[in-house]
């Protein structure tokens, strides 16, 4: 499909969107002393707004089903209303409810203090507790409407009765609450529809009030309408504990989309216009592109360039995924590979063959595997049927490493195999440890913080009374990110080369100058950290890369919670937090000082290619996809390039080369820039001069300007090294 | 069994022939182009490079040790033909799925064709396409002994006047063989640095020329700077290096107007 040629008028609606959101984005870095370390997100700094939450009796912290729904039903009706002039759509969000507002969370009672020595000893972030990493269905909220979801409620709060009475009375207390929302806004838009002069903005805002005003009444009928929902979903979703997921995008609008032009009541580029509105609204993420569940039916669709188009013109940052198969239709990855050399940034890619076979091998039918979206800054969902609890949860490797050195250093006659065994000991009790925690998760979660907008949009939760993370939806398959990979197997390779096999350094040297931070000893720390690296091909550290992986991924899978014997999945993803994941682990023996930054997901190093092997992406990107831990929970390459490199009329096949050689060699996801080194490091000199400039960190994607010096410096290192 | 000295190997070009192209850089060569990239391949070994940030005054240089602070690099290795392979079959699968392969350049790759010649034969023997980038000086015979996929021609000035100045031999040979190569059918994409104050004037003679002699892949490339500084940094002597300013886009634009050869 030909892009849309934009009328002067709407490319001027887009692009007042485009600039507001750039001053909306300087107003939060300033609220946020300076940085955004994360997605831009849509919320509004509604500075006057405040709320005094209802606490418990005796508490000073928020928890259980009624309460917090009733507490999110009065914060729903209390928001701010918001229209942005230009814009299609209503509605807008004031910051997370958990975060800017309430004190929320686990009562004390329930806080897992037995566990917490060991979270320390390993730097464990546990995950109990952990909320919002889902998918939902939407197309259960799209075809009952908000009042049909309330109907439904209340319908099994009957039928169920009394079992679940207090899960039930927050639910229907949370849609309450956004139809609550939903009203305010039509009445906002109605009034201004009255008080403008302008008849454009006139016709707009009074569309935009008949618009909610038939969200009120029923589920919705047109594009705007279903395009309209979504919007008030990603604002309630994510006010309430920072909920980020859709779905498969392109087909769950495709129908409204179809049957509106057939109506002859939609164009192409009223379209794009809407859908950009829809992405000024949030970042929440979707997936465009990927296969029907039987394999049979690419799903692209016109709806498919609408979106990508919308996003492009847009030029903020938003998380949209576009899922790469064998045997693809490459119009589509072209199209998003063009905006990206065009713009810098754009979708990220999801790889659907490791992704699908690891699902596979957790005993899922292809057919569900395929229908695993990527809606997360790194992973992928069963949409409404699926608790993956994804991406917080991190076994930080590092840690492990550390205590087997001491360990093998305080025996005696050190030797490789013996820092081996101690690794995996402690490998394990760090793994049992996480396993434990999810019992506890499982048992907790749900009396004190319930997915209560997550629920509505699931199969199962509402049905049964119970919350999705205890039994709600069919499929429990928590996830653990075992993180620090290259720096564990650069060290014990520093080991073997230095030590074992050339003999510069005694096991005893080596300690003492790590355990001294390499103190006075610079030259022994470049000696440690100057051996080929992972990710080159010649290094030493490759084997151990894949055993340490080998030996993560087994820990895993035969560590189901012990008590209620919940699966758990091994991942490999750090966000971008590796430095504050690595602010308490100690130096290490690949030449990294205390505190100093962990590697990043299962990736190699920033500047691992030496000798006469110079740094090439595919090399890169060999190594992440050799070192996936291949259960279908994605480890992203992250893959920054020199558009001086690729320009020309090579330049995107070879990128379109790149990500079918990465999705058969079992990657699974690519984010991916496309900017010059001259341009990031004028933009990291001096960020408020480049407030335009979209980067996707890890994940996620966010202006350059609101990260701070350190996680700017992550994208820089990519580049330059 | 052959051995090569190689100063650099780059995968996933997309500059140096079709597809995505790993790139091997071989040490030495037969010219001394005023505007060379990477002058610290002209010599028959890689001359050492001093980083003044990276060092630690360690002193371990002094004594004769290794520097791990990668302060003094010589980058330039020796390698059997299977010892590089095993280097480039990692990148096949990108190879394959653009319809890459290996490009052999230099340096001049061509001075040390017994090995590029059992180089180019392992590599088709796998199903990997091989391009050999080359200035042409050498006798024609080790060109179709060598017998790559496709030559990468490098032709910097027409008259011998010019092209003794600006590259050391007067490039009469170079001219006979690519006549030849194009004679005799092998597939030649000519390529052309383009340098203003160097060699630019000469450049609508070789265009001339090149129709003359049924060239029909011609390819232009703009002059850039990478290559500045790298005398410095490997301490090398010699002539000095005129600086040269890189094309503007519109003048490169005249000039793929002024060749009126179809654009790749």
């Amino acid at each position: 499909m030909e892009s849309v040629k934009l009328s002067e008028e709407v490319a001027a609606r887009i692009k007042a969107m485009h600039d507001t959101k750039v001053i909306e984005n300087r107003k939060k870095v300033e609220r946020f002393g300076g940085k955004y370390n994360t997605d831009d997100h849509g919320f509004i700094c509604f500075d006057d707004f405040k709320f005094e939450p209802e606490y418990p009796a005796g508490y000073d912290i928020m928890f259980g089903a009624r309460c917090i729904g009733e507490n999110l039903k009065r914060f729903f009706n209390e928001m701010p209303v918001y229209i942005h002039p230009s814009s299609a759509l209503a509605g807008a969000w004031a910051g997370f409810f958990n975060r800017d507002f309430v004190n929320i969370g686990l009562r004390p009672e329930d806080v897992p203090a037995h566990l917490h020595p060991t979270h320390e000893k390993y730097g464990l972030y546990p995950g109990i507790g952990g909320m919002n990493h889902l998918g939902p269905d939407m197309e259960i909220g799209l075809r009952l409407g908000y009042p049909g979801l309330l109907e439904k409620v209340r319908y099994y709060q009957k039928k169920n009765a009394p079992a679940g009475e207090d899960f039930y009375a927050g639910e229907a207390a949370v849609m309450e609450g956004i139809l609550a929302y939903t009203e305010n806004h039509m009445h906002y838009a109605s009034q201004l529809a009255k008080e403008t002069a302008d008849p454009w903005e006139k016709e707009n805002y009074a569309k935009i009030a008949e618009t909610l005003s038939g969200l009120i009444s029923g589920p919705p009928k047109t594009f705007r309408a279903a395009i309209q929902f979504l919007a008030i979903f990603q604002s309630a979703d994510r006010t309430y504990f920072g909920g980020g997921a859709l779905q498969q995008l392109d087909e769950l609008i495709r129908p409204y989309y179809e049957a509106d032009k057939k109506a002859g009541i939609l164009t192409d580029e009223e379209a794009i216009w809407m859908l950009a509105s829809f992405l000024y609204n949030d970042t929440h993420y979707s997936q465009v592109g990927g296969q029907s569940p039987d394999g049979t039916k690419e799903l692209t669709s016109p709806v498919s360039y609408l979106i990508l188009q919308a996003a492009h013109e847009l030029a903020i940052p938003h998380n949209l995924a576009l899922r790469v198969f064998e045997g693809s239709d490459d119009k589509l990855l072209r199209r998003a590979l063009e905006h990206i050399m065009e713009k810098g940034t754009g979708v990220c890619f999801s790889l659907a063959k490791g992704i699908e076979e690891g699902y596979v091998k957790q005993g899922h039918p292809i057919e569900l595997a395929r229908m695993r979206a990527n809606v997360g800054c790194n992973w992928v969902a069963l949409p409404g049927i699926e608790y993956p609890l994804q991406d917080v949860t991190r076994l930080n490797m590092g840690f492990c490493f550390v205590h087997a050195l001491n360990d093998t250093m305080a025996a005696g006659a050190p030797d490789l195999d013996k820092l081996w065994a101690n690794f995996s000991k402690h490998l394990q009790a760090a793994v049992e440890c996480i396993a434990e925690g999810y019992d506890w998760h499982y048992e907790v979660v749900s009396r004190n913080t319930p997915e209560l907008v997550l629920n509505l949009f699931c199969h199962g939760p509402i049905e049964r009374g119970v919350n999705c993370a205890s039994g709600g939806v069919d499929i429990l398959n928590l996830n653990v990110d075992g993180i620090a990979l290259a720096t564990v197997a650069d060290s014990f390779a520093a080991i073997e080369v230095r030590v074992v096999d050339e003999k510069k350094l005694t096991w005893d040297e080596m300690y003492s100058t790590v355990k001294n931070n390499f103190k006075d000893a610079e030259n022994i720390r470049l000696m440690l950290k100057n051996i080929p690296r992972f990710g080159h091909p010649e290094s030493k550290s490759l084997p151990w890369a894949l055993r340490i992986r080998d030996e993560f991924v087994r820990l895993v899978n035969e560590n189901p919670t012990p008590k209620h014997r919940i699966r758990v999945v091994p991942g490999m993803f750090s966000h971008g937090e590796i430095y504050e994941y690595a602010k308490n682990l100690p130096a290490t023996p690949n030449g990294r000082f205390d505190s100093d930054p962990i590697s990043h997901s299962n990736e190699p190093d920033p500047g691992f290619a030496s000798g006469v092997i110079s740094f090439s992406p595919s090399l890169k990107a060999t190594a992440v996809a050799l070192a996936q831990p291949g259960m279908g929970n994605s480890a992203p390459l992250h893959l920054d390039v020199d558009t001086n490199m690729i320009r020309g009329a090579g330049g995107i096949d070879a990128l379109v080369a790149l990500v079918h050689t990465h999705n058969q060699m079992g990657g699974t996801r690519i984010n991916l820039n496309c900017v010059t080194p001259e341009q990031i490091l004028a933009a990291h000199e001096n960020p408020d001069a480049f407030p335009d400039l979209v980067i996707r960190v890890t994940g996620y994607s966010a202006f350059f300007s609101s990260l701070s010096k350190d996680y700017r410096q992550q994208v820089v290192d990519r580049y330059l090294k | 069994m052959a051995v090569a000295k190689i100063f650099n190997i780059q995968s996933f070009s997309t500059t140096d022939g079709p597809g995505i192209r790993t790139v091997v850089f071989f040490q030495g060569c037969n010219l001394s182009c005023a505007w060379c990239h990477n002058p610290e391949s002209r010599l028959p070994d890689a001359p050492e490079a001093f980083i003044q940030e990276k060092c630690i005054g360690c002193g371990a240089c002094g004594a004769g040790g290794e520097c791990y602070a990668q302060a003094r690099i010589k980058t330039c290795r020796e390698f059997t033909p299977d010892g590089l392979f095993r280097l480039l079959e990692i990148d096949l699968p990108y190879l394959k799925n653009s319809g890459g392969g290996v490009t052999f350049s230099g340096g001049e790759c061509m001075l040390q064709a017994d090995f590029l010649e059992e180089m180019v034969k392992i590599c088709s023997e796998k199903g990997i396409h091989t391009a050999v980038d080359t200035a042409g000086h050498v006798p024609y015979e080790w060109l179709t002994r060598v017998n790559p996929n496709m030559f990468l021609y490098d032709i910097k000035a027409l008259s011998p006047e010019v092209h003794k100045k600006l590259v050391g031999v007067d490039g009469v040979l170079i001219w006979e063989n690519l006549e030849k190569l194009l004679r005799d059918g092998f597939r030649v994409q000519v390529r052309i640095p383009c340098v203003p104050g160097a060699n630019w004037d000469e450049l609508p003679l070789i265009f001339e020329k090149l129709r003359d002699i049924g060239a029909a892949d011609v390819e232009l490339l703009a002059y850039h700077r990478l290559g500045e500084g790298k005398n410095e940094l490997y301490n090398l002597s010699g002539k000095e290096v005129p600086a040269f300013k890189p094309p503007t886009k519109k003048e490169m634009e005249e000039l793929w107007n002024l060749l009126s050869f179809p654009r790749k």
